[in-house]
This record gives structure tokens, sequence and C-alpha cells, in this order.
């Protein structure tokens, strides 16, 4: 549709001043005139009713949680509930400043000092830090404490192992952290080959990231020997809590022998993900790391009866990022947690694992597994049946668009022999036995049209607003802003209609 | 449970058909030894209702932040925010959405990110915008990685000036690349020139430096940047106060190779130090180093524009350890909350209120040196935000200023060692604040 710059009218404003514009101050006299721009930077000229339309405009081209089911696997994509974004924008929070006297944010402290406590039982840690602001900014975290950890105790380890199945930021983390990661083959099963965890193993490498259930959805049975293999050599296990959603009130990181965990908010917790964020990255750790967390941590001082934050000293690998955590998404953590209670915590995790078999099994006979197993949260198809009629997984994705359904989680992970072409569906416990129903069919329906009529794939989608994007041609123009397609304008040549739709 | 649809007879249903006679049977896989045998230790279920209580009570033991004004600013800023844009961010299909992976359910997300993309460019004069990198620390430090890749250079100078949570940031996110972190001190409020001259060598990969820098002074970007280029090196320009990006020179025309925005003043709420944003804006040259997600233009299969995530190559869910960043969530929403209020303010707006902040800075540095109580500490140009030295018994300042709904100015001393630094405040004045207003802190000091 028409960009906001393609709207704009001169003279039109979507703003209001106020009649008292300190015109008894002249910039010229406050500022040295080669700091100054002359005239004004050109932005739009648009007002306020423009700027509404345009953008609820805009919101219909999205897709979100509330349009319906969102079965992304590994991404938790479940109900964000409604009080808790009004509570988290109660001004007394909103307009807290972080560099406020500790005596005016007690109640923003309290928030990250309760959240601290829960986190710590649900997932059997000691101690989290509330500071990073997503689940890699969480792993870079925790990879550092790990790493100042182990410089603590004069050893310097520069390997870090990470499983084939895990996500991108793991490899990604490790080496923004410094270390040299090495690959663990998957074997058979889909969890981590424990031949080759123990030959890679040594004390030359600082430990293992694990998420569990892993990337493919299933629990690692072999949990407890890989834990006495790092622990065996002196390492860490880091837990990615991608996946925790599996787990609330069934098994803690924290009692199956993880040192360190990361939570992602913006999945287990129910937070918003935003259309790729903010989230939060909280992470929680053993008490022999805490001093190696980032500082400051908040603190009750019973002496004085008020929350303070305090400083972890000099082991700290210092700060992440400015100021203390990404606070809105805690108070809704907070929210989420505290109207679940124990029971309904487990009924979550209870109720998605349930979700995710029964789609496993209603849809195995048409889309091959990955692995003939049970599941946890979220199971992983194959769509390779359908390569020799022609079909690619992408082209089932698309076709779930016409059907009202954003695609699962496609092409991820992806290690042959047995994760190919996958179709990761995660249906979190906010899903109802019909919608899954309702998908199921969907899902049998296309497998028949690849076979029958395999053209009505191929050209899929058609009832989104755009169809089957150039990603090739993106990279090739370049196009990144509004000026570059100004300066591109006759090349490009768009007809009206393809710009006003 | 009213997030929890399935009810017990359609789950017993599903188990059924599953082929298991217990959900344990879907479990049994983990060893019995791991599994939590007994229920979390945490307090019962809320009601709604008795949850909005709860948490209510907890709000209120902060202050009334509604009637409360920071007189602070020092990296978040109290700025004003439209209604219209708060009201277009309740939209569930802005915030309740994944990653833009799938475009043709996405193009709200991703025209609203190709849009700030070009407001950014347009206020800082560059070519290439990430919209979304956590907030100002963690993209400046993104930014400095960016340089040490594009000139394989072990040597960083940055100026003292620069954000002290920043520093710490860039200190942290640099403690495992055996780099040479050279920190610049200041002369009169501004980063030294002098001492810059006498850092820089063949091994300097970038200089950092922001402007208006922590003590709201506006450096002189041009000569920074002569000096960098002199010795091909990075020019690296932070922001924390983007509202002064509609009045002051464009960093891009004054020399920077990389700048970095904290857009928190673009219409995002304090929300007690974040979720805030930042983007990390460059040359087009540059482009295979960036870090994070960026939109690009492109047709769809019957040649309508639309928006698409571009050179997803440097991406970690692509490239892996050898990807520019690790960078996956962000605070994409903050993009879409900017670019709304960014549209509302428009040319006119964001210079006028822009313009408003350095004239309600400046009205307030100057009735407060008539109050006698004050003295200037450096005479420097500034933006919005002015260090004073108090004359007075500092606690004495703190508690008129809270006992009268002022959050009080930043203390300075703690940050820096100098001791000409002592009693200095660090003062923020935005379009918040009324002339009475103004004047009427002024006669409360003078007391």
């Amino acid at each position: 549709m028409k960009l906001i710059f393609e709207k704009s009218i001169p003279g039109r404003a979507g703003f209001s001043l106020p009649a008292d514009m300190f015109d008894d101050i002249n910039v010229e006299e406050i500022l040295p005139e080669e700091y100054i721009e002359k005239g004004k930077k050109y932005l739009s000229e648009v007002s306020e009713v423009d700027v509404v339309r345009h953008f609820t405009r805009l919101s219909k081209y999205n897709y979100g949680v509330d349009d319906g089911l969102y079965p992304l696997g590994s991404c938790t994509m479940k109900y964000n509930p409604r009080i808790n974004e009004k509570i988290a924008a109660s001004n007394n929070f909103t307009k807290a400043h972080p560099l406020a006297p500790i005596e005016l944010v007690q109640g923003s402290l309290e928030v990250m000092f309760e959240l601290n406590k829960l986190l710590c039982e649900i997932t059997g840690m000691n101690q989290f830090t509330m500071a990073p602001a997503s689940g890699a900014h969480g792993e870079l975290t925790g990879i550092l404490v790990m790493r100042k950890y182990f410089l603590d105790q004069g050893q310097k380890r520069y390997k870090m192992l990470i499983p084939d199945s895990a996500h991108g930021t793991n490899p990604a983390s490790a080496a923004m952290g410094g270390f040299e990661v090495v690959e663990i083959k998957s074997n058979e099963n889909g969890t981590v080959d424990i031949d080759a965890l123990s030959k890679a193993m040594d004390e030359q490498t600082i430990g293992l990231m694990l998420t569990n259930p892993n990337t493919v959805g299933l629990y690692d049975e072999g949990i407890e020997q890989i834990e006495k293999i790092i622990h065996g050599k002196g390492g860490l296990l880091y837990y990615d809590g991608a996946n925790l959603n599996a787990s609330l009130g069934i098994l803690r990181p924290g009692d199956t022998g993880f040192d360190i965990v990361h939570l992602n908010l913006h999945k287990t917790f129910s937070t918003p993900h935003g259309g790729g964020g903010p989230g939060s990255g909280v992470i929680g750790v053993k008490s022999n790391l805490i001093p190696y967390l980032p500082t400051p941590l908040v603190d009750f001082d019973q002496e004085n009866n008020v929350y303070v934050f305090k400083d972890v000293g000099a082991k700290s690998i210092g700060m992440i990022r400015s100021f203390w955590g990404n606070f809105s998404v805690l108070v809704k953590t907070l929210c989420w947690i505290l109207s679940l209670g124990p029971e309904y915590l487990y009924q979550a995790s209870r109720s998605s694992i349930i979700n995710a078999n029964y789609v496993l099994t209603k849809l195995k006979d048409y889309y091959k597994p990955a692995y003939d197993r049970f599941c946890g949260h979220e199971c992983t198809l194959t769509g390779r049946e359908y390569k020799k009629y022609g079909i690619k997984t992408l082209q089932i994705a698309k076709r779930l668009m016409d059907y009202g359904y954003h695609p699962p989680t496609i092409y991820f992970p992806h290690f042959e022999p047995y994760a190919d072409e996958t179709i990761m569906i995660e249906p979190p416990e906010s899903e109802g036995k019909e919608i899954l129903d309702n998908f199921i069919d969907v899902m049998i329906k296309i497998s028949q049209e690849s076979k029958e009529t395999p053209e009505i794939l191929k050209s899929a989608p058609h009832v989104t607003p755009v169809s089957q994007t150039d990603d090739a041609l993106a990279v090739k123009q370049a196009i990144l802003t509004y000026d570059d397609e100004l300066q591109n304008k006759d090349k490009l040549n768009y007809s009206k209609e393809n710009i006003n739709f | 449970m009213r997030y929890i649809p399935s009810t017990k007879e359609q789950q017993e249903e599903m188990l059924k058909d599953i082929g298991v006679s217990s959900f344990e049977q879907l479990i049994d896989n983990i060893p019995d030894s791991v599994k939590l045998k007994r229920k979390l230790n945490i307090p019962s279920a809320l009601s709604e209702f008795e949850l909005e209580d709860k948490i209510s009570r907890i709000s209120q033991k902060n202050a009334n932040f509604q009637k409360f004004k920071p007189l602070v600013g020092a990296g978040a800023y109290r700025h004003f925010i439209p209604e219209a844009q708060k009201a277009l961010l309740q939209r569930q299909e802005f915030w309740t959405c994944y990653t833009p992976y799938q475009p043709e359910l996405s193009q709200g997300t991703l025209q609203s990110m190709f849009e700030y993309q070009s407001y950014i460019a347009r206020l800082t004069k560059m070519e290439v915008v990430v919209p979304s990198i956590f907030d100002g620390a963690s993209a400046t430090a993104e930014a400095i990685l960016m340089s040490l890749r594009l000139t394989h250079k072990n040597k960083i100078i940055v100026s003292t000036l620069t954000h002290p949570h920043y520093l710490e940031t860039i200190k942290t996110y640099l403690a495992p690349h055996n780099i040479n972190i050279v920190e610049i001190s200041f002369e009169n409020g501004l980063t030294s020139l002098k001492k810059l001259k006498q850092t820089i060598d063949e091994d300097t990969a970038c200089i950092l430096v922001q402007s208006p820098n922590f003590l709201g002074g506006i450096e002189n970007i041009n000569e920074f940047s002569d000096i960098a280029h002199q010795k091909d090196i990075l020019l690296i320009q932070v922001i924390t106060e983007s509202m002064s990006l509609g009045l002051l020179k464009s960093p891009g025309d004054m020399g920077a190779d990389i700048v970095v925005g904290n857009t928190q003043s673009y219409g995002l709420e304090l929300d007690f130090g974040g979720p805030h944003n930042a983007f990390l804006a460059t040359r087009k040259k540059y482009i295979r180093q960036i870090p994070g997600r960026i939109a690009g233009e492109t047709i769809d299969k019957d040649g309508k524009r639309c928006f698409v995530m571009t050179f997803r190559a440097r991406e970690q869910d692509i490239r892996r350890e050898k990807a520019t960043s690790n960078i996956c969530t962000n605070h994409n929403l903050n993009v879409i909350a900017s670019n709304i209020y960014l549209s509302l303010m428009g040319t006119e707006g964001l210079y006028q209120y822009s313009l408003l902040n350095a004239k309600k800075a400046h009205y307030f540095e100057k009735k407060l040196l008539e109050t006698g109580k004050f003295e200037q500490t450096y005479k420097y140009p500034y933006f919005n935000e002015f260090l004073l030295t108090y004359k007075g018994n500092i606690n004495n300042l703190n508690n008129i200023l809270i006992d009268n709904n002022y959050i009080p100015p930043l203390s300075i001393h703690k940050f820096y060692s100098d001791s000409f630094l002592e009693n200095t405040f660090l003062f923020a004045i935005t379009e918040i604040f009324n002339r009475d207003e103004l004047d009427s802190i002024c006669r409360l000091l003078s007391r």
C-alpha cells in the first residue's frame, strides 16, 4: 500500500503546539550557528486523521495471535492476556524514571524482587538477573558469566559445545562471547549423541548449551548422563529456555543439573512478541555463579525496610545494557504467574504437550514425523513426501494462509537424514481442541491438494494483500528507504495499482 | 482456566486419540529422578480482580508519576506522547504477531519498518538504518563490534563523556575480544580534542563520541571527523536524546560513519528504563557488516510493491557462529511506536518540539542562575540538558524538589572522580514543562 510519504501534503499537521513557544529566547543566541541545521529536515506532512487511517490499514495487513492459530514451532505464540497489558501500562509504572531516587520507585523494585523469587522456584535456580532484553541477549550474558567464572578459577577454556539442533542464536552468542563452537551431532532419536558428547567434552571446554525439550520438541532422555559428562570435566550446563513451555511444574532445569538458564518471557510467560520484540531474556544461576551476574540486582534491606539496588561486586561481568531490564515485560510476567498459580502453570505445560502430541498423531500419516516418538510441546513433521509431486514445504506453508492460518515454522531445524523439509508445529495451551481439529482438517486437505491439484499450492497464497515476494530482488536493488525509491523512480516504474492496493 | 480453553473431557478425548491412557505416558521418557514430584511452591492462582488489586497496590508504592515530573534525563527523557499513537499501538495486529518471517502476513510490520528507516535516514543523513537493537548501550556495543569487523584493528577510542551505562556495556561486550579500549578525558564539559589527537594511531578502529554528550554538551563532530578520517578511523556518534535531531545538524553531514540513536524520546514510555529502542545507521558500503534486521523494498509475483526482511545472510539463523551478531528478538514494536510518533510530528512538529526543548532548557538555566544558588559549571553549547553547580545543601535541594513532586536532577559526581564536579547536577528539561512550573521551581530553590 501507499507509503506515509506518498500521502504527505504540504501544510498538513498531525501535532499541536502550546501558545507559549518561548519566543523570548532566540535560538541564535543560545546555540552556535554551525551546530544548527539550516532549514528543517523533511519528514512528512500528514494530519492526525491520515495517520490513524494509515496505521489502522497497515495493521490489517498483519496477522496476530488474536486472529487465530499461530503455530510457529519454537516461538510459543500463546494468548497475551489483556489485564496484564493494562496493569503494565499504569502511569505509576510507565512514567517511572530509571534514575529516580529509590524511595520513589519502591513499587517497581518490589515487582523485580518478587518476580525473582517466583522464577527461582519455577526453575530451581538461586538468583535471576532481569537485565537481558531477549533470549539471545540472555545467552550472551550467560556465556560471559560462565567465562568470568572460569577466569576467576584461573582456567582458560575456549570451546563451547552446541547440539546441531540448536537455535542459530546459540552458536552466534558463543562466538560473541569469544568461544569456539563445537557442534554435537544428534542421534537417531533426535537427541544428543552421548558418545559424541563424551568425546568432545574436555577440560578446555566451558560447557554445553542445551534446550530441553530440544528444538525438535523432544525431551532428552540422556539428561542425567549429559550432566555427568559435562560436570565430570568441570564444565557448566547452560539451559536455553526457549522451550520451557513443556516443563512448568513437570521438571525444573535447576534439579536437572543446569547451572545457568535463560527464559524467554515472551514465549513461556505469555508476554507479547510485538512483531519481533520487545521481550525479555532474564537469566537465572546457581549460587556459585551469583557473584558474576551483571550489576545491579534488586535486594531488600530488612533493617531499613526498603528495596534497594545492590552492586554485584568486583567479580560481576558489568552492565550489559542501559538501566535495569525490560521492566514492562517483567510486570506482565509477574501478572501471568500470579494468575495461573502452581496448578495452572502445570496445566499450561500439560495442555501444550497434549495439543502437540494430538496434532502429531492426527497428521503423522500425512506428513511423516522427523522422529517417530512422542514429543514435548511441539512436533516436527516433514513435507518431504510431496517433493515427488513437485511441491515444496514452503508452498504448503503459503497455502495454509489461504485457509486463514499462520504457517508453522518451516525448514528449521534442518539436519539430514531425519529432519529436512521440516514443519515444526507448536500449538500452545491457549488453543482449544476444536481449533486444532480445524487446523488438522486443513493440513490433510492440503496434502490431498498437493497430489491432485498441485498448481493451487504453487500459486498460493491467494487471499493475502501480496503473494510470493521476490527476496532476491530486494537484495539486488537494495531499496532500504523512501529516498532510495525516489532515486530509482524511473527504473522501478510502478503502476498505480501496484502501489495503491 | 480462562487462558486454557480445552476442557478436561476434551483433553481425555485427545489422550485417547493419541493412544495413551494417561498424560504421564507422554512424558515417560523424562527420567523419573529429574521429575518434579510436588506442586510448585508459589501462591495459588488469583482471579483477575484480585490480581489487579494486588499489583495496583504495589504500583502505588511508587510515587504518583502522573504528577511527578522528572528534572533528570541522562539517557531517558519524559516527553509528550500523542494519544493517537497510544491508541494505534493497541491494535493487536501490531503487538501479538511474531517477527515478520512470512511477508504475506506481515506487510503492516514490514512497511512500518521501511518507513521508519526512511525517517531516520533523513534525520541522520545516513543511507542504511537498522531500526531496532535493544537500547542505546547494546547498539553502541554492536556499532563498535561492527567497526572492528570493518577495520580488522584492535584499538578503540571512546569519549569518557559517553553515557556511563553505555561505556560499561561496551566493556562487557568487548571483554572476550582482547581489544584495547582507550578513554579520552574532557575539558570544559566537552571531549578533549587535544587528548584525542595524541591518542589516535594506525591501530585505531573507531572513535566513539556521544553528542549531545553525557553532560549535555554538543560536541564539534566536524572536528572529530577530520581527526578520524586522517587515519582511516571510523567515527561513531552516539545520541541519547534523539529529540535533538529535529534541530541539530545531521551526523551524516558532519562526517559520522556510524550513528547510534536511543529513540526513547520518539514516543516511548520511560518504563523504569526499558524496553526502549535504538537504531544503528550507516553508509551503504558497510551493509554486509551491520547487525540485526532490516526491511527492504521488492515486488511480489504480480508486480505489487511490497516489503521483506533483507540482506539476511548476515543473521544468526542463517550464518550461526559466523553471523554479524546474535541478535534475534529486538524491540520492533517500538519501531512502530516511533514511526507513528514521527508521522504525527512530521517535518514541522519535530522541528518545533526540538526547538521548544532547547528554548525551555536555556530559559530554565538562566532563571536558576538568577536565584544565586547555582553557578555555571562549564560554558558550553547544549541542547536540553545542562550542568550546574549548586551552592547550597544537596539534601535540601533533593527534599524540596521531591516534596513538590519533582524528580531531582542527577548528581554527577558519582560518575566522575573530578573534585570540580562535586555538587554539580545534570538537569534535563523537555517540552512537558510550562513557564509557570519552571518559574515556580526556581522560586522553591531560591529559598
